[in-house]
């Protein structure tokens, strides 16, 4: 059964006029490890969630709003707004936002006579509709958005016949270019450039631009996002980078390390804008994530996970997790467009190969019973700029296990996609979840006040390659494990128990079944008029 | 009942069949055998091409009378590998040890039996003609004109690690384990002699395996060690003929220098003078060639510098290279061929292979990709070149090779390939290939096959209406292009990479050999009837 809206009914949730509260038991498992034994203790501990309700006009500007990415969310959003459908060889083809989770995907709710009800994620916490997002950004390259859309070589030609007219208004502002980190490819693209080499000047005018944007626009909030080309990695200096206080520093004195993406994200956590870095580099030196922490702004990054990298943290985890040994892991990728461009050079592809070769070390620490410590499967990564296949990317992938008794398993898989259709839903997703986490605020039972999450959104894992999490945090590369994580924060903030697809239910003989749920009942109503004050409990009613 | 077997039930006709017969006698006035050689004249047609003042062309067909003159007599081979202990070495030793004692070896599926599938010289076969009654006869090349038994082929060798060649094909991973444990007393006693080594020309990490290395550094004496070897192999065995092949690592390009390698005599002297720039690989060469033995390059280095070429042509030596065409390769130059000959255009290649021996473990090293990747890159040029409707001048499919190292594969090969054409319309094929195979399981009946081949072709000689006397051939073989990434060709022969066609280069010539014309495809005895009135 699917159905788009529902309310929940539960003492543990409070519907306000701006707010949803919720009451929420966070069950942990602590392990105490002593003298070779494991004793594994049971926590509980109560979460206050509060979301706001009411959602803001939002503003999104890109860096690199020309580029595939940009155009390509661009056109998508606007065929989805004004519901322009064109022509393929196939027929007539209606927009729509597929490949997103906010918009496409749901969860189950819970049953209904024994039948499980689906609804969509986005009909959970009301979410910002991604046709009112008013779009804007930077390019290093002046073409206007329809010629952008046209060089991509993405849409289909009759969709980009219909956009043109919109799309030609839409005019990128010049960007940050500093030829060190970014391809010598590139240069001849470089004809929209904020003059000067002053980066203090430089963060100056990305700043006043946010502003100006947020005025023309009038839109409540910005959220900025990095889509333009991978950057070398910035060598991480003491002094240099490695404090707020340096960071800034050093851009007032143009230090040469310091990136054009460090730039922006600085600009926009001066702002109070939320800042996602959309490519692998390391835009998020200490320094910077310091800035964002002290200033409360959220941050999130690293590099899209969009397609084989997605496809690849999924499988390791199928293999690991059913008792197979993945022995190694060939991942070869080809494609065309101006990203494998600047990818062919050999500073930028390495900080895309780091991003890359992480994404299986958690699955195989996981398991000690297949991997020695310090093993791990053979994994390379190759990308390769082949001109003639366009946006249009190849990943051929060979993964060889070991399975029992020293038998071999091996998979091959042929991955093609579009590049930009693959990224940019998961732009809109990027985009949602931070505004939404921006709404949401917490406390636990000691904690008087509400706050809201570590300024290092660690919730937007399942949408990057190599996910920045709070320091302490360990880092989820598993797909499933990261889309479980949205799944549940969303049910927490209306009560909801996260889904353990345990299915007891399901699973009892049909005589006990009664007598079962009325004993559970009896024991969690007990369980609450222990551990909560009856004082709480009537004010988050009120 | 397979799909096969169904066909053949209804089918009444008899489409082809091969003869295993020993061999096969071709009769008529153009061919005669004689006790010790049989031999044929053949008119050979060529058509030169000639762009007139208008621009248009003109064909000529021209006619060469050729006299070909082949010993019966197959030669005692020897064989000796340069890198004998490595996978290729021990695998084709295994191969010719198993297949002369007939060892059998039980594997999950059964009791297996030793062959040289593979192998063209041992289980190719050419189409001879047709019967009265309509049906084509194929007949193996060996029926044609008698070749070395490979049983009977001696082995021997040089190797910079000391392992001998049970261990080593115990270090291979390559055959079975029952297998092996058969081979090994055989194998035991087979131990490398030591190997050239210079660290200037492989890369770093081969140093561990160096523990089997002639002691001086003086390359002319090298040589000369060199030599001596190749004399006490052929005395030792008793052998007639000894072809030297290298399948060793890959080297670095050696860098070639006026009055260095760029003359045979120059040559000479830079290897007297211990000149950097000579590798080891060359003085295997020039060592050879000076013993009167064949040599072989199979790997993609620039051992045949220009004074080595002619070196070889003075002293009348067959050399042939470079690069075993094995795997990838060999297919790349069939898939290609068919979709250009299609009248498909190839946009993309873009292959990736990726391996876990000790071939690839080298081929980590920059300096010693860079031949490796030139040999592969250079297979379709001549492909692509023939079809100036689809490509215009220059013009070049993007092409992309990757060949990684992943250990845990060990000898086993990984390919895979994608292919983007264009089609009617400019419509897309893509084509999605995987291919997965023992490397040296691959490379061993190449091997095989080259040394069985150049011990016949140096049993033949020619002469053209012309020529008073017989001259052998010319010394750099291209007819066994058909094994090689970057065939040799002698000055003025263009390269031919198209697999078909250079199998068909084979199979004419042991035709021709015979006094039997070129096969030609065309039945047209039965597309124009012959009707009597």
């Amino acid at each position: 059964m699917f159905l788009q809206n529902f309310k929940v009914e539960s003492p543990n949730v409070f519907y306000g006029q701006d707010h949803i509260e919720s009451q929420y038991d966070y069950n942990t498992t602590e392990v105490v490890v002593s003298e070779g034994t494991a004793k594994a203790v049971p926590k509980s501990q109560t979460f206050y969630f509060k979301t706001k309700t009411r959602v803001p006009k939002l503003g999104l500007l890109l860096v690199g709003w020309g580029g595939n990415n940009g155009s390509t969310v661009t056109g998508g959003i606007i065929a989805n707004r004004e519901g322009i459908s064109w022509r393929t060889k196939k027929g007539v083809q209606e927009p729509n936002y597929f490949g997103s989770i906010t918009q496409s995907s749901t969860i189950r709710l819970g049953t209904c006579k024994g039948e499980d009800v689906y609804v969509p994620l986005k009909s959970l916490l009301p979410m910002v509709n991604p046709n009112d997002i008013e779009i804007g950004g930077w390019d290093i390259n002046s073409a206007d958005l329809a010629s952008a859309m046209k060089r991509a070589q993405v849409f289909d030609y009759d969709l980009q016949r219909q956009l043109e007219p919109y799309m030609s208004k839409l005019k990128p502002m010049p960007s940050i270019y500093y030829e060190d980190f970014i391809a010598a490819n590139q240069a001849d693209r470089a004809d929209n450039v904020i003059p000067g080499k002053d980066k203090k000047k430089h963060l100056e005018h990305i700043r006043s631009d946010i502003r100006k944007f947020k005025e023309e626009k009038k839109v409540d909030k910005v959220i900025v996002l990095w889509t333009a080309n991978t950057e070398r990695f910035a060598e991480v200096m003491a002094g240099v980078n490695d404090t707020a206080e340096n960071l800034l520093k050093s851009i007032e004195e143009s230090h040469p390390e310091i990136a054009p993406s460090t730039i922006f994200a600085v600009a926009s956590i001066l702002e109070g804008c939320a800042f996602i870095n959309g490519s692998p580099q390391n835009t998020f030196v200490p320094g910077c994530i310091e800035l964002a922490v002290e200033k409360k702004v959220f941050i999130g990054g690293d590099d899209f996970k969009s397609g084989q990298t997605k496809y690849k943290s999924m499988l390791v985890d199928y293999l690991v997790s059913s008792g197979l040994k993945p022995l190694s892991i060939a991942s070869y990728n080809h494609l065309g467009n101006n990203d494998g461009k600047n990818l062919s050079s050999q500073r930028q592809f390495r900080s895309k190969e780091i991003s890359k070769s992480n994404v299986v070390d958690d699955m195989v620490a996981s398991n000690d019973i297949l991997f020695k410590p310090g093993e791990h499967p053979d994994h390379i990564v190759v990308i390769k700029y082949v001109p003639a296949v366009g946006d249009s990317k190849r990943a051929l992938d060979e993964y060889t296990s070991e399975i029992f008794m020293g038998g071999q398993n091996v998979i091959v898989s042929h991955n093609t996609c579009e590049d930009s259709l693959l990224a940019a839903p998961l732009i809109i997703d990027l985009v949602l979840m931070t505004e939404l986490a921006q709404r949401i605020e917490y406390r636990t039972g000691t904690m008087t006040e509400y706050t809201c999450f570590h300024p290092v959104l660690s919730l937007l894992s399942f949408m990057l390659k190599a996910p920045m999490v709070p320091d302490g945090t360990p880092v989820v590369n598993a797909l499933f494990k990261q889309k479980a994580c949205i799944d549940n924060i969303l049910r927490a903030c209306l009560g909801l128990p996260p889904e353990n697809d345990m299915r007891l239910e399901h699973k009892l003989h049909p005589g006990c079944l009664d007598k079962a749920f009325i004993d559970t009942e009896i024991q969690s109503v007990k369980r609450k008029g222990d551990s909560c004050n009856e004082q709480e409990h009537s004010e988050l009613r009120v | 009942m397979t799909d096969n077997d169904a066909w053949r039930a209804l089918s009444h006709h008899n489409i082809s069949t091969v003869t295993r017969k020993k061999n096969c006698k071709v009769s008529g006035s153009h061919v005669s055998y004689l006790e010790n050689e049989v031999r044929s004249s053949l008119k050979l047609q060529r058509t030169l091409v000639q762009t007139l003042p208008d621009g248009s062309l003109q064909a000529t067909p021209k006619e060469l009378l050729y006299e070909f003159c082949t010993k019966l007599k197959p030669s005692k081979l020897g064989i000796m590998q340069v890198g004998w202990g490595g996978n290729n070495g021990s695998t084709v030793t295994a191969g010719i040890v198993a297949n002369r004692e007939g060892i059998c070896w039980e594997t999950c599926k059964g009791m297996e039996e030793p062959n040289l599938f593979g192998s063209l010289s041992q289980h190719g076969t050419l189409r001879l003609g047709i019967t009265s009654d309509g049906t084509d006869v194929f007949v193996p090349f060996k029926s044609l004109l008698p070749l070395v038994e490979p049983k009977d082929i001696v082995l021997g060798g040089w190797d910079i690690s000391s392992y001998n060649l049970a261990e080593a094909m115990d270090r291979a991973q390559i055959l079975e384990p029952d297998l092996k444990r058969k081979l090994r007393p055989l194998l035991e006693s087979m131990k490398p002699l030591p190997g050239i080594f210079d660290e200037e020309f492989i890369a770093k990490n081969q140093l561990p395996r160096a523990d089997n290395v002639i002691q001086t550094k003086n390359k002319a004496q090298q040589v000369e060690i060199i030599r001596q070897d190749i004399r006490k192999f052929k005395q030792q065995h008793m052998l007639d003929f000894v072809v030297v092949i290298w399948t060793a690592n890959s080297e670095r390009y050696s860098v070639e220098l006026s009055g260095v390698n760029d003359t045979a005599e120059n040559l000479l002297n830079a290897i007297s003078s211990n000149h950097k720039e000579v590798s080891p690989s060359t003085l295997y060469a020039v060592a050879s060639i000076l013993e009167g033995c064949p040599y072989v390059n199979g790997s993609p280095q620039n051992t045949l510098v220009p004074g080595c070429i002619q070196l070889a042509e003075e002293n009348q030596v067959f050399i042939v290279g470079d690069d075993f065409k094995s795997g990838q390769t060999k297919m790349k130059s069939v898939l290609v061929d068919y979709l250009v000959g299609s009248g498909m255009k190839v946009e993309s290649m873009v292959t990736y292979n990726h391996l876990g021996n000790n071939d690839m473990f080298q081929l980590t090293d920059g300096e010693m990709w860079k031949p490796k990747s030139a040999a592969k890159s250079r297979v379709i040029e001549d492909i692509v070149g023939s079809n100036g409707t689809l490509y215009k001048e220059d013009e070049m499919p993007d092409h992309v090779v990757v060949v990684r190292y992943v250990s845990s594969y060990g000898d086993s090969k990984s390919d895979v390939s994608e292919y983007v054409t264009r089609t009617f319309m400019n419509c897309p094929y893509r084509t999605v290939m995987y291919n997965n195979c023992l490397d040296s399981a691959l490379c061993a009946p190449l091997i095989i096959d080259l040394a069985i081949f150049i011990e016949l072709f140096h049993r033949v000689s020619y002469r053209t209406s012309d020529m008073k006397a017989f001259a052998p051939m010319h010394p750099v073989l291209s007819a066994l292009s058909f094994y090689m990434k970057i065939p040799r060709t002698p000055v003025g022969e263009p390269h031919v990479n198209a697999l078909q066609r250079q199998r068909a280069c084979i199979e004419n010539l042991f035709r021709a050999l015979v006094g039997l014309n070129g096969e030609d495809n065309l039945f047209l005895e039965t597309k124009f009837p012959y009707i009597s009135e």
